[in-house]
Protein backbone atom coordinates (compact mmCIF):
# COMPACT_ATOMS: atom_id res chain seq x y z
CA UNK A 1 0.00 0.00 0.00
CA UNK A 2 1.45 3.27 -1.03
CA UNK A 3 1.71 5.98 1.98
CA UNK A 4 3.01 9.30 1.94
CA UNK A 5 6.54 9.30 3.19
CA UNK A 6 9.52 11.67 4.23
CA UNK A 7 12.74 9.99 1.52
CA UNK A 8 14.50 9.66 4.62
CA UNK A 9 11.58 7.64 6.04
CA UNK A 10 11.02 5.47 3.49
CA UNK A 11 14.97 4.61 2.79
CA UNK A 12 14.54 3.85 6.98
CA UNK A 13 11.63 1.16 6.55
CA UNK A 14 13.29 -0.41 3.58
CA UNK A 15 16.96 -0.64 5.89
CA UNK A 16 14.42 -2.34 8.61
CA UNK A 17 13.07 -4.55 5.83
CA UNK A 18 16.90 -5.54 4.99
CA UNK A 19 17.21 -6.74 8.46
CA UNK A 20 20.55 -5.15 8.91
CA UNK A 21 22.47 -6.25 12.72
CA UNK A 22 24.78 -3.47 12.87
CA UNK A 23 24.04 0.43 11.89
CA UNK A 24 26.84 3.03 12.84
CA UNK A 25 26.72 6.66 12.30
CA UNK A 26 27.67 10.26 13.34
CA UNK A 27 25.15 12.04 14.32
CA UNK A 28 25.53 15.60 13.34
CA UNK A 29 24.70 17.62 10.31
CA UNK A 30 24.95 16.79 7.45
CA UNK A 31 23.44 13.46 8.62
CA UNK A 32 19.86 12.59 7.93
CA UNK A 33 16.41 11.20 9.09
CA UNK A 34 17.42 8.23 8.00
CA UNK A 35 19.71 7.45 10.98
CA UNK A 36 17.43 9.15 13.62
CA UNK A 37 14.58 6.70 12.33
CA UNK A 38 16.81 3.40 12.40
CA UNK A 39 17.75 4.53 15.84
CA UNK A 40 13.92 5.12 16.83
CA UNK A 41 13.08 1.73 15.21
CA UNK A 42 16.64 0.25 17.45
CA UNK A 43 15.39 2.25 20.43
CA UNK A 44 11.34 0.63 20.09
CA UNK A 45 12.62 -2.79 19.54
CA UNK A 46 11.27 -2.66 15.57
CA UNK A 47 14.71 -3.45 14.64
CA UNK A 48 17.07 -6.11 16.44
CA UNK A 49 20.39 -4.44 15.48
CA UNK A 50 22.79 -2.73 17.35
CA UNK A 51 23.09 1.28 17.09
CA UNK A 52 26.64 2.51 17.40
CA UNK A 53 26.69 6.19 17.39
CA UNK A 54 30.24 6.77 16.16
CA UNK A 55 32.83 9.62 17.22
CA UNK A 56 33.55 10.37 13.93
CA UNK A 57 32.23 9.44 10.08
CA UNK A 58 35.77 7.90 9.79
CA UNK A 59 34.71 6.14 12.74
CA UNK A 60 31.44 5.48 11.59
CA UNK A 61 32.67 3.38 8.40
CA UNK A 62 35.37 1.61 10.22
CA UNK A 63 32.51 0.82 12.70
CA UNK A 64 30.79 -1.47 9.09
CA UNK A 65 33.83 -2.09 8.28
CA UNK A 66 34.71 -4.08 11.19
CA UNK A 67 31.07 -5.52 10.98
CA UNK A 68 30.40 -6.73 7.97
CA UNK A 69 33.75 -8.17 8.41
CA UNK A 70 32.39 -10.01 11.38
CA UNK A 71 29.45 -11.54 9.13
CA UNK A 72 26.89 -8.95 10.00
CA UNK A 73 24.52 -7.03 7.88
CA UNK A 74 25.34 -3.60 8.27
CA UNK A 75 24.63 0.20 7.15
CA UNK A 76 25.86 3.76 7.12
CA UNK A 77 24.61 6.97 6.12
CA UNK A 78 26.55 10.39 5.18
CA UNK A 79 26.79 12.98 3.10
CA UNK A 80 29.31 15.76 2.22
CA UNK A 81 32.26 16.67 4.70
CA UNK A 82 30.74 13.18 5.86
CA UNK A 83 31.69 11.18 2.92
CA UNK A 84 34.68 12.96 2.60
CA UNK A 85 35.92 12.34 6.19
CA UNK A 86 35.20 8.41 5.30
CA UNK A 87 37.38 8.44 2.33
CA UNK A 88 40.21 6.44 4.00
CA UNK A 89 37.95 4.05 5.09
CA UNK A 90 35.96 3.80 1.58
CA UNK A 91 39.03 2.83 0.12
CA UNK A 92 40.07 -0.09 2.87
CA UNK A 93 36.09 -1.66 2.73
CA UNK A 94 36.13 -1.74 -1.53
CA UNK A 95 39.79 -2.86 -1.84
CA UNK A 96 38.94 -5.77 1.24
CA UNK A 97 35.80 -6.28 -1.07
CA UNK A 98 33.38 -5.92 1.93
CA UNK A 99 29.45 -5.90 1.03
CA UNK A 100 28.71 -2.56 2.55
CA UNK A 101 25.56 -0.76 1.84
CA UNK A 102 25.77 2.94 2.33
CA UNK A 103 23.62 6.08 1.77
CA UNK A 104 24.60 9.04 0.50
CA UNK A 105 22.53 11.99 1.01
CA UNK A 106 24.13 14.10 -2.25
CA UNK A 107 25.17 17.81 -0.60
CA UNK A 108 27.76 20.22 -1.86
CA UNK A 109 30.95 20.23 -0.25
CA UNK A 110 33.37 23.27 1.30
CA UNK A 111 34.48 25.98 1.45
CA UNK A 112 32.64 27.73 0.99
CA UNK A 113 29.74 26.30 3.53
CA UNK A 114 26.92 25.11 2.13
CA UNK A 115 24.67 22.58 3.45
CA UNK A 116 22.08 21.63 -0.03
CA UNK A 117 22.50 19.21 -2.40
CA UNK A 118 24.72 18.32 -5.47
CA UNK A 119 26.64 15.65 -6.67
CA UNK A 120 30.07 16.80 -5.59
CA UNK A 121 30.35 14.39 -2.72
CA UNK A 122 29.72 11.30 -3.94
CA UNK A 123 31.46 12.05 -7.18
CA UNK A 124 34.47 12.64 -5.57
CA UNK A 125 34.43 8.95 -4.48
CA UNK A 126 34.11 7.50 -7.89
CA UNK A 127 37.31 6.02 -7.90
CA UNK A 128 37.28 4.06 -4.48
CA UNK A 129 35.75 1.01 -5.56
CA UNK A 130 32.13 1.02 -4.62
CA UNK A 131 28.76 0.33 -6.98
CA UNK A 132 27.38 3.65 -7.15
CA UNK A 133 23.36 4.01 -7.77
CA UNK A 134 21.84 7.57 -8.40
CA UNK A 135 18.19 7.58 -7.95
CA UNK A 136 15.14 9.66 -9.09
CA UNK A 137 12.75 9.52 -6.38
CA UNK A 138 11.96 8.30 -2.92
CA UNK A 139 10.72 4.62 -4.42
CA UNK A 140 13.33 4.10 -6.15
CA UNK A 141 15.40 5.22 -3.22
CA UNK A 142 13.87 2.41 -0.66
CA UNK A 143 13.76 -0.04 -3.74
CA UNK A 144 17.74 0.76 -4.91
CA UNK A 145 18.50 0.26 -1.17
CA UNK A 146 17.09 -3.54 -0.93
CA UNK A 147 18.75 -4.28 -4.71
CA UNK A 148 21.56 -2.93 -3.08
CA UNK A 149 22.21 -5.49 -0.31
CA UNK A 150 21.64 -8.18 -3.09
CA UNK A 151 23.96 -6.69 -5.70
CA UNK A 152 26.70 -6.32 -2.74
CA UNK A 153 26.83 -9.47 -1.17
CA UNK A 154 27.00 -11.50 -4.52
CA UNK A 155 29.71 -9.38 -5.90
CA UNK A 156 31.18 -9.03 -2.50
CA UNK A 157 31.41 -4.91 -3.37
CA UNK A 158 30.06 -2.37 -1.47
CA UNK A 159 27.21 -0.39 -2.73
CA UNK A 160 25.98 3.49 -2.15
CA UNK A 161 23.22 4.46 -3.00
CA UNK A 162 23.12 7.88 -4.10
CA UNK A 163 19.96 10.12 -3.04
CA UNK A 164 19.56 13.93 -3.41
CA UNK A 165 20.04 16.05 -0.10
CA UNK A 166 16.63 17.56 0.47
CA UNK A 167 15.47 17.29 -3.02
CA UNK A 168 14.68 13.25 -2.20
CA UNK A 169 15.84 13.27 1.48
CA UNK A 170 13.49 16.06 2.86
CA UNK A 171 10.53 15.53 0.61
CA UNK A 172 7.42 13.80 1.37
CA UNK A 173 6.42 11.69 -1.69
CA UNK A 174 4.14 8.50 -2.39
CA UNK A 175 6.00 5.22 -1.68
CA UNK A 176 5.06 2.08 -1.61
CA UNK A 177 6.39 -0.02 0.61
CA UNK A 178 7.07 -4.00 0.46
CA UNK A 179 5.80 -6.48 2.73
CA UNK A 180 8.85 -8.15 5.09
CA UNK A 181 7.71 -11.31 3.64
CA UNK A 182 8.73 -10.34 0.06
CA UNK A 183 11.86 -8.94 1.00
CA UNK A 184 12.77 -11.67 2.56
CA UNK A 185 11.95 -13.50 -0.60
CA UNK A 186 14.30 -11.20 -2.54
CA UNK A 187 17.00 -11.03 -0.44
CA UNK A 188 18.51 -14.19 1.19
CA UNK A 189 20.13 -14.17 4.66
CA UNK A 190 24.05 -12.56 4.42
CA UNK A 191 26.28 -15.77 4.95
CA UNK A 192 29.64 -14.02 4.23
CA UNK A 193 32.31 -16.55 2.84
CA UNK A 194 35.47 -14.61 4.50
CA UNK A 195 33.81 -14.07 8.02
CA UNK A 196 36.24 -13.17 10.47
CA UNK A 197 36.68 -15.66 12.98
CA UNK A 198 39.18 -16.09 15.86
CA UNK A 199 38.83 -20.76 15.58
CA UNK A 200 40.02 -20.27 11.62
CA UNK A 201 42.53 -17.11 12.24
CA UNK A 202 42.78 -14.63 8.90
CA UNK A 203 44.18 -11.65 7.56
CA UNK A 204 41.41 -9.30 5.70
CA UNK A 205 43.60 -6.16 3.85
CA UNK A 206 47.04 -7.44 5.32
CA UNK A 207 50.02 -6.52 3.21
CA UNK A 208 51.15 -7.09 -0.52
CA UNK A 209 53.93 -5.92 -2.16
CA UNK A 210 54.30 -4.70 -5.59
CA UNK A 211 54.41 -8.64 -6.29
CA UNK A 212 50.82 -8.78 -6.07
CA UNK A 213 49.15 -5.81 -4.79
CA UNK A 214 47.94 -5.10 -8.69
CA UNK A 215 46.49 -8.25 -8.99
CA UNK A 216 44.09 -7.16 -6.18
CA UNK A 217 43.19 -4.45 -8.35
CA UNK A 218 42.94 -5.82 -11.40
CA UNK A 219 40.33 -8.46 -9.67
CA UNK A 220 38.27 -5.97 -8.34
CA UNK A 221 38.15 -4.11 -11.53
CA UNK A 222 37.03 -7.29 -13.48
CA UNK A 223 34.24 -7.95 -10.48
CA UNK A 224 33.29 -4.26 -10.97
CA UNK A 225 32.72 -4.84 -14.86
CA UNK A 226 30.98 -8.09 -14.35
CA UNK A 227 28.78 -6.03 -11.67
CA UNK A 228 26.93 -4.52 -14.30
CA UNK A 229 25.15 -7.63 -15.29
CA UNK A 230 24.37 -8.39 -11.88
CA UNK A 231 22.84 -5.08 -11.29
CA UNK A 232 20.69 -5.54 -14.49
CA UNK A 233 19.65 -8.87 -13.64
CA UNK A 234 18.80 -7.94 -9.95
CA UNK A 235 16.80 -4.83 -10.77
CA UNK A 236 15.13 -7.12 -13.51
CA UNK A 237 14.12 -9.51 -10.80
CA UNK A 238 13.10 -6.76 -8.97
CA UNK A 239 10.68 -6.02 -11.23
CA UNK A 240 9.21 -9.67 -11.70
CA UNK A 241 8.94 -9.46 -7.57
CA UNK A 242 7.51 -6.35 -6.69
CA UNK A 243 6.12 -4.76 -10.13
CA UNK A 244 8.74 -1.68 -10.13
CA UNK A 245 12.13 -1.45 -12.30
CA UNK A 246 14.41 0.99 -13.48
CA UNK A 247 16.10 0.35 -16.36
CA UNK A 248 19.01 -1.76 -14.45
CA UNK A 249 22.04 0.94 -15.30
CA UNK A 250 20.45 3.21 -17.80
CA UNK A 251 16.52 4.39 -17.75
CA UNK A 252 15.63 5.91 -21.10
CA UNK A 253 12.66 7.96 -21.99
CA UNK A 254 10.82 9.27 -25.19
CA UNK A 255 14.36 8.32 -26.68
CA UNK A 256 12.33 6.93 -29.59
CA UNK A 257 12.96 9.05 -32.50
CA UNK A 258 15.17 11.40 -30.66
CA UNK A 259 17.41 13.66 -32.35
CA UNK A 260 18.56 15.45 -28.99
CA UNK A 261 19.38 13.57 -25.69
CA UNK A 262 19.77 14.94 -22.34
CA UNK A 263 21.45 12.48 -19.88
CA UNK A 264 21.74 13.32 -16.38
CA UNK A 265 21.75 11.28 -12.76
CA UNK A 266 19.07 11.92 -9.78
CA UNK A 267 16.18 13.42 -9.03
CA UNK A 268 16.55 16.21 -11.50
CA UNK A 269 15.35 14.14 -14.18
CA UNK A 270 11.56 14.54 -12.85
CA UNK A 271 12.14 18.10 -14.03
CA UNK A 272 14.12 16.70 -17.71
CA UNK A 273 10.97 14.03 -17.93
CA UNK A 274 8.16 17.22 -17.63
CA UNK A 275 10.54 19.22 -20.22
CA UNK A 276 10.59 16.05 -22.54
CA UNK A 277 6.84 16.10 -22.75
CA UNK A 278 6.50 19.72 -23.27
CA UNK A 279 9.30 19.82 -26.18
CA UNK A 280 7.99 16.79 -27.31
CA UNK A 281 4.11 18.30 -27.32
CA UNK A 282 5.83 21.38 -29.38
CA UNK A 283 6.98 18.88 -31.95
CA UNK A 284 10.54 19.21 -31.23
CA UNK A 285 12.29 15.19 -31.02
CA UNK A 286 13.67 15.61 -27.70
CA UNK A 287 14.35 12.46 -25.12
CA UNK A 288 16.10 11.93 -22.08
CA UNK A 289 18.50 9.29 -20.78
CA UNK A 290 19.09 8.91 -16.95
CA UNK A 291 22.49 7.38 -15.62
CA UNK A 292 21.55 5.16 -12.82
CA UNK A 293 24.82 3.29 -12.30
CA UNK A 294 27.82 5.27 -12.18
CA UNK A 295 30.00 2.96 -10.99
CA UNK A 296 30.57 0.40 -12.86
CA UNK A 297 30.24 2.84 -15.98
CA UNK A 298 27.88 1.18 -17.81
CA UNK A 299 29.61 2.62 -21.44
CA UNK A 300 28.08 -0.19 -23.62
CA UNK A 301 24.47 0.45 -22.47
CA UNK A 302 25.31 4.49 -22.92
CA UNK A 303 26.71 3.58 -26.60
CA UNK A 304 23.44 1.08 -27.96
CA UNK A 305 20.79 3.97 -26.17
CA UNK A 306 22.87 7.22 -27.51
CA UNK A 307 23.96 5.79 -31.03
CA UNK A 308 21.04 7.56 -33.23
CA UNK A 309 21.21 10.83 -31.22
CA UNK A 310 22.27 13.52 -33.15
CA UNK A 311 23.14 16.56 -30.37
CA UNK A 312 24.07 14.66 -26.55
CA UNK A 313 23.71 17.75 -23.77
CA UNK A 314 24.89 16.12 -20.49
CA UNK A 315 23.57 17.74 -17.65
CA UNK A 316 25.67 16.99 -14.11
CA UNK A 317 25.38 18.82 -10.44
CA UNK A 318 29.35 17.74 -10.01
CA UNK A 319 32.43 18.85 -11.89
CA UNK A 320 36.29 18.26 -11.32
CA UNK A 321 37.73 21.97 -11.69
CA UNK A 322 40.27 22.64 -14.54
CA UNK A 323 38.55 19.72 -16.20
CA UNK A 324 34.78 19.73 -16.68
CA UNK A 325 31.81 17.48 -16.20
CA UNK A 326 33.00 13.98 -15.07
CA UNK A 327 30.25 12.01 -16.68
CA UNK A 328 30.53 13.75 -19.99
CA UNK A 329 34.23 13.73 -20.31
CA UNK A 330 34.08 9.83 -19.57
CA UNK A 331 30.94 9.78 -21.86
CA UNK A 332 33.24 11.12 -24.87
CA UNK A 333 36.19 8.80 -24.26
CA UNK A 334 33.19 6.01 -24.15
CA UNK A 335 32.01 7.53 -27.48
CA UNK A 336 35.27 7.95 -29.16
CA UNK A 337 35.91 4.23 -28.61
CA UNK A 338 32.80 2.99 -30.62
CA UNK A 339 33.26 5.69 -33.05
CA UNK A 340 30.90 7.73 -32.36
CA UNK A 341 31.31 11.73 -33.51
CA UNK A 342 28.43 12.98 -32.01
CA UNK A 343 29.54 15.97 -29.88
CA UNK A 344 28.76 16.17 -26.05
CA UNK A 345 27.91 19.29 -25.00
CA UNK A 346 28.49 19.42 -20.82
CA UNK A 347 26.76 21.44 -18.59
CA UNK A 348 27.37 21.94 -15.37
CA UNK A 349 24.27 23.47 -12.80
CA UNK A 350 22.37 22.64 -9.34
CA UNK A 351 25.68 23.13 -7.88
CA UNK A 352 25.16 24.30 -3.63
CA UNK A 353 21.40 23.58 -3.95
CA UNK A 354 20.32 26.12 -6.70
CA UNK A 355 17.07 24.24 -8.41
CA UNK A 356 17.34 23.10 -11.92
CA UNK A 357 13.85 24.73 -12.69
CA UNK A 358 11.99 23.19 -16.07
CA UNK A 359 12.52 26.98 -17.26
CA UNK A 360 16.06 26.35 -17.00
CA UNK A 361 16.75 22.87 -18.46
CA UNK A 362 14.40 24.22 -21.42
CA UNK A 363 16.79 27.18 -21.58
CA UNK A 364 19.77 24.40 -21.61
CA UNK A 365 18.46 22.24 -24.96
CA UNK A 366 17.40 25.80 -26.77
CA UNK A 367 20.96 27.18 -25.79
CA UNK A 368 24.27 27.24 -27.68
CA UNK A 369 24.95 24.25 -29.95
CA UNK A 370 28.03 22.39 -28.86
CA UNK A 371 29.57 23.26 -32.03
CA UNK A 372 29.21 26.74 -31.30
CA UNK A 373 31.89 27.25 -28.45
CA UNK A 374 35.05 25.88 -27.20
CA UNK A 375 34.71 25.31 -23.48
CA UNK A 376 34.94 21.82 -22.24
CA UNK A 377 32.21 22.49 -20.15
CA UNK A 378 29.41 25.02 -19.76
CA UNK A 379 27.14 26.40 -16.53
CA UNK A 380 23.71 26.31 -16.28
CA UNK A 381 21.96 29.65 -16.25
CA UNK A 382 20.89 31.32 -13.33
CA UNK A 383 16.46 30.85 -12.00
CA UNK A 384 14.80 31.60 -14.90
CA UNK A 385 11.26 32.96 -13.93
CA UNK A 386 8.26 31.46 -15.59
CA UNK A 387 6.47 33.82 -17.53
CA UNK A 388 4.54 37.31 -16.53
CA UNK A 389 5.17 36.30 -12.87
CA UNK A 390 4.30 38.85 -9.78
CA UNK A 391 7.71 39.62 -8.34
CA UNK A 392 5.89 40.00 -5.18
CA UNK A 393 6.86 42.82 -4.41
CA UNK A 394 5.12 45.44 -6.62
CA UNK A 395 3.63 48.82 -5.19
CA UNK A 396 4.03 47.15 -1.51
CA UNK A 397 6.01 49.73 1.35
CA UNK B 1 -10.29 21.08 -5.86
CA UNK B 2 -13.51 18.36 -5.84
CA UNK B 3 -13.34 15.05 -6.56
CA UNK B 4 -15.33 15.73 -9.83
CA UNK B 5 -12.16 17.71 -11.29
CA UNK B 6 -10.46 14.48 -11.33
CA UNK B 7 -10.48 13.87 -14.61
CA UNK B 8 -8.86 16.83 -15.83
CA UNK B 9 -5.65 17.35 -15.37
CA UNK B 10 -5.39 19.99 -12.36
CA UNK B 11 -2.22 20.91 -10.40
CA UNK B 12 -2.12 22.80 -7.29
CA UNK B 13 1.00 24.41 -5.53
CA UNK B 14 1.44 26.06 -2.26
CA UNK B 15 4.06 27.83 -0.63
CA UNK B 16 4.02 28.45 3.37
CA UNK B 17 6.40 31.16 4.88
CA UNK B 18 6.85 30.79 8.60
CA UNK B 19 10.12 31.64 10.77
CA UNK B 20 12.44 28.86 12.27
CA UNK B 21 10.27 26.78 14.77
CA UNK B 22 6.73 27.90 13.81
CA UNK B 23 5.87 24.50 12.62
CA UNK B 24 5.91 25.78 8.65
CA UNK B 25 7.90 22.30 7.43
CA UNK B 26 5.33 20.22 9.66
CA UNK B 27 2.02 22.67 8.15
CA UNK B 28 3.31 21.83 4.39
CA UNK B 29 3.75 17.98 5.70
CA UNK B 30 0.21 18.22 7.36
CA UNK B 31 -1.29 19.21 4.09
CA UNK B 32 0.38 16.86 1.76
CA UNK B 33 -0.59 13.83 4.06
CA UNK B 34 -4.76 15.46 3.71
CA UNK B 35 -4.14 15.60 0.01
CA UNK B 36 -2.62 11.82 -0.21
CA UNK B 37 -5.33 10.69 1.93
CA UNK B 38 -7.91 12.42 0.02
CA UNK B 39 -7.10 10.19 -3.13
CA UNK B 40 -4.40 12.68 -4.54
CA UNK B 41 -1.14 12.83 -5.26
CA UNK B 42 0.76 15.06 -3.33
CA UNK B 43 4.60 16.27 -2.74
CA UNK B 44 5.60 18.48 0.53
CA UNK B 45 9.22 19.98 1.20
CA UNK B 46 10.88 22.38 3.14
CA UNK B 47 13.09 25.04 1.59
CA UNK B 48 15.12 25.26 4.58
CA UNK B 49 18.84 27.84 5.17
CA UNK B 50 20.83 26.16 7.92
CA UNK B 51 18.43 25.61 10.83
CA UNK B 52 17.49 28.72 13.30
CA UNK B 53 14.92 29.27 15.07
CA UNK B 54 13.36 32.61 13.80
CA UNK B 55 14.64 32.72 10.39
CA UNK B 56 12.60 32.63 7.78
CA UNK B 57 11.88 30.02 5.74
CA UNK B 58 9.74 28.52 3.59
CA UNK B 59 7.86 24.97 2.93
CA UNK B 60 6.10 23.64 -0.61
CA UNK B 61 3.08 21.70 -1.10
CA UNK B 62 2.16 20.14 -4.68
CA UNK B 63 -1.40 18.52 -4.92
CA UNK B 64 -2.23 16.66 -8.61
CA UNK B 65 -4.35 14.26 -9.85
CA UNK B 66 -1.54 12.95 -11.63
CA UNK B 67 1.74 11.76 -10.54
CA UNK B 68 3.96 14.13 -9.77
CA UNK B 69 8.03 13.98 -10.73
CA UNK B 70 9.58 17.19 -10.73
CA UNK B 71 11.06 18.01 -7.26
CA UNK B 72 11.63 21.82 -7.89
CA UNK B 73 10.34 24.77 -5.70
CA UNK B 74 7.20 25.81 -5.71
CA UNK B 75 7.74 29.85 -7.75
CA UNK B 76 3.97 30.09 -9.07
CA UNK B 77 1.76 29.25 -5.82
CA UNK B 78 -2.42 28.93 -6.07
CA UNK B 79 -1.67 29.87 -2.19
CA UNK B 80 0.48 31.72 0.21
CA UNK B 81 0.16 30.50 3.85
CA UNK B 82 1.99 33.10 6.03
CA UNK B 83 2.53 32.18 9.29
CA UNK B 84 4.09 35.51 10.72
CA UNK B 85 2.70 38.88 8.95
CA UNK B 86 5.85 40.41 9.98
CA UNK B 87 7.44 38.80 7.02
CA UNK B 88 5.65 40.47 4.97
CA UNK B 89 7.37 43.89 5.47
CA UNK B 90 11.35 41.60 5.10
CA UNK B 91 10.46 39.03 2.24
CA UNK B 92 8.98 39.13 -1.13
CA UNK B 93 5.95 36.66 -0.15
CA UNK B 94 3.42 37.23 -2.91
CA UNK B 95 6.02 36.43 -5.40
CA UNK B 96 4.86 34.71 -8.11
CA UNK B 97 1.73 34.42 -6.46
CA UNK B 98 -0.87 33.66 -9.30
CA UNK B 99 -3.93 36.56 -10.18
CA UNK B 100 -7.04 35.61 -8.03
CA UNK B 101 -4.60 33.74 -5.98
CA UNK B 102 -5.27 33.08 -1.92
CA UNK B 103 -3.25 34.51 1.07
CA UNK B 104 -3.81 33.14 4.27
CA UNK B 105 -2.77 35.31 7.01
CA UNK B 106 -1.92 34.48 10.94
CA UNK B 107 -3.39 38.31 11.15
CA UNK B 108 -6.92 39.89 12.10
CA UNK B 109 -5.84 41.95 8.96
CA UNK B 110 -3.23 43.42 6.49
CA UNK B 111 -0.84 45.22 7.56
CA UNK B 112 -0.37 48.81 6.20
CA UNK B 113 0.47 48.89 2.66
CA UNK B 114 -1.00 45.71 1.78
CA UNK B 115 -4.30 44.46 0.29
CA UNK B 116 -5.05 47.40 -1.73
CA UNK B 117 -8.53 47.57 -3.37
CA UNK B 118 -8.05 45.77 -6.44
CA UNK B 119 -4.50 43.90 -5.79
CA UNK B 120 -5.75 40.28 -7.58
CA UNK B 121 -5.78 38.36 -4.55
CA UNK B 122 -8.16 36.88 -2.25
CA UNK B 123 -7.06 37.55 1.66
CA UNK B 124 -8.20 35.12 4.01
CA UNK B 125 -6.77 36.77 7.58
CA UNK B 126 -6.99 35.20 10.86
CA UNK B 127 -5.97 35.79 14.41
CA UNK B 128 -4.59 31.98 14.08
CA UNK B 129 -2.14 32.39 16.94
CA UNK B 130 -5.01 33.52 19.23
CA UNK B 131 -6.65 30.37 18.54
CA UNK B 132 -3.80 28.15 18.43
CA UNK B 133 -2.69 29.49 22.14
CA UNK B 134 -6.46 28.95 23.82
CA UNK B 135 -6.38 25.18 22.36
CA UNK B 136 -2.21 24.32 22.81
CA UNK B 137 -1.51 27.04 25.29
CA UNK B 138 1.00 28.43 22.58
CA UNK B 139 0.76 30.58 20.11
CA UNK B 140 1.01 27.86 17.44
CA UNK B 141 -1.02 28.91 14.14
CA UNK B 142 -0.27 25.98 12.61
CA UNK B 143 -3.50 23.45 12.18
CA UNK B 144 -5.68 27.03 12.65
CA UNK B 145 -4.05 27.84 9.21
CA UNK B 146 -4.41 25.04 7.65
CA UNK B 147 -8.35 24.73 8.78
CA UNK B 148 -8.96 27.75 7.00
CA UNK B 149 -7.18 27.22 4.18
CA UNK B 150 -9.35 23.96 3.83
CA UNK B 151 -12.49 25.79 4.60
CA UNK B 152 -11.70 28.73 2.06
CA UNK B 153 -10.65 26.19 -1.34
CA UNK B 154 -12.10 22.61 -0.35
CA UNK B 155 -8.38 21.22 -1.75
CA UNK B 156 -8.58 19.22 1.15
CA UNK B 157 -11.27 17.94 3.49
CA UNK B 158 -11.90 18.58 7.25
CA UNK B 159 -11.55 14.84 7.90
CA UNK B 160 -8.15 13.89 5.78
CA UNK B 161 -6.65 16.91 7.61
CA UNK B 162 -7.69 15.67 11.38
CA UNK B 163 -6.29 12.32 9.80
CA UNK B 164 -3.16 13.87 9.52
CA UNK B 165 -2.69 15.60 12.51
CA UNK B 166 -3.66 12.20 14.81
CA UNK B 167 -1.27 10.18 12.50
CA UNK B 168 1.64 12.97 12.42
CA UNK B 169 1.14 14.01 15.96
CA UNK B 170 0.84 10.43 17.78
CA UNK B 171 3.73 9.93 19.43
CA UNK B 172 3.76 13.36 21.47
CA UNK B 173 0.24 12.02 22.58
CA UNK B 174 -4.07 12.00 22.83
CA UNK B 175 -3.33 15.23 24.47
CA UNK B 176 -1.97 16.95 22.30
CA UNK B 177 -3.90 15.56 18.86
CA UNK B 178 -7.00 16.58 20.35
CA UNK B 179 -6.04 20.08 21.12
CA UNK B 180 -5.02 20.37 17.69
CA UNK B 181 -7.85 18.69 16.17
CA UNK B 182 -9.58 21.59 18.23
CA UNK B 183 -7.67 24.30 16.99
CA UNK B 184 -7.53 22.69 13.41
CA UNK B 185 -11.75 22.93 13.51
CA UNK B 186 -11.73 26.13 14.91
CA UNK B 187 -9.78 27.19 11.74
CA UNK B 188 -12.18 25.50 9.81
CA UNK B 189 -15.39 27.03 11.34
CA UNK B 190 -13.96 30.78 11.42
CA UNK B 191 -14.00 30.63 7.27
CA UNK B 192 -16.96 29.23 7.13
CA UNK B 193 -18.68 31.81 9.49
CA UNK B 194 -17.46 34.29 7.70
CA UNK B 195 -18.99 33.12 4.61
CA UNK B 196 -22.11 32.93 6.01
CA UNK B 197 -21.90 36.51 7.07
CA UNK B 198 -20.86 37.46 3.48
CA UNK B 199 -23.91 35.91 1.66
Amino acid sequence: MKKLLEGSQAVAEAVRLCRPQVVAAYPITPQTHIIERLAQHVADGELAAEFINAESEFGAASIVLGAVAAGARAFTATASQGLLLMTEVLYNIAGMRLPVVMVCANRAVGAPINIFSDHQDSMALRDAGWIQIYVESNQEAADSLIQAYRIAEVCELPVMVCMDGFFLTHTFEPVDLPSQAMVDGYLPAFRFARTLDPTQPMTLGGGSEADNYQEFRVAQHHTMENAQTVIEAFDADFGEQFGRTYGGLVQDYRLAGADTVLLGLGSLMGAVRDVVDRLRDQGQAVGALRLRCFRPFPAQALIEQLRAAQRIIVLEKAFSAGAGGIVAIELRAALQQAGITTTVDSVIGGLGGRDLTPEVIEAIIRGAKPDEHEATCRFAPDHIAPDNINSGEASHG
Amino acid sequence: MNMESKNEATLLDIRFHGRGGQGAVSAAALLALAAFDDGFEAQAFPRFGSERRGAPLEAYVRISNTAIRAHNQVYTPDAVVIQDASLLRSEPLLRGLKSGGLIVLNSEQPPDGFSEEGDGFRWLCLPASLIGERHLGRPLPNTVLLGALASATGWVSLSALEQAVTSHLERKGEEMVKANIAALREGYQFVAQEEEVAS
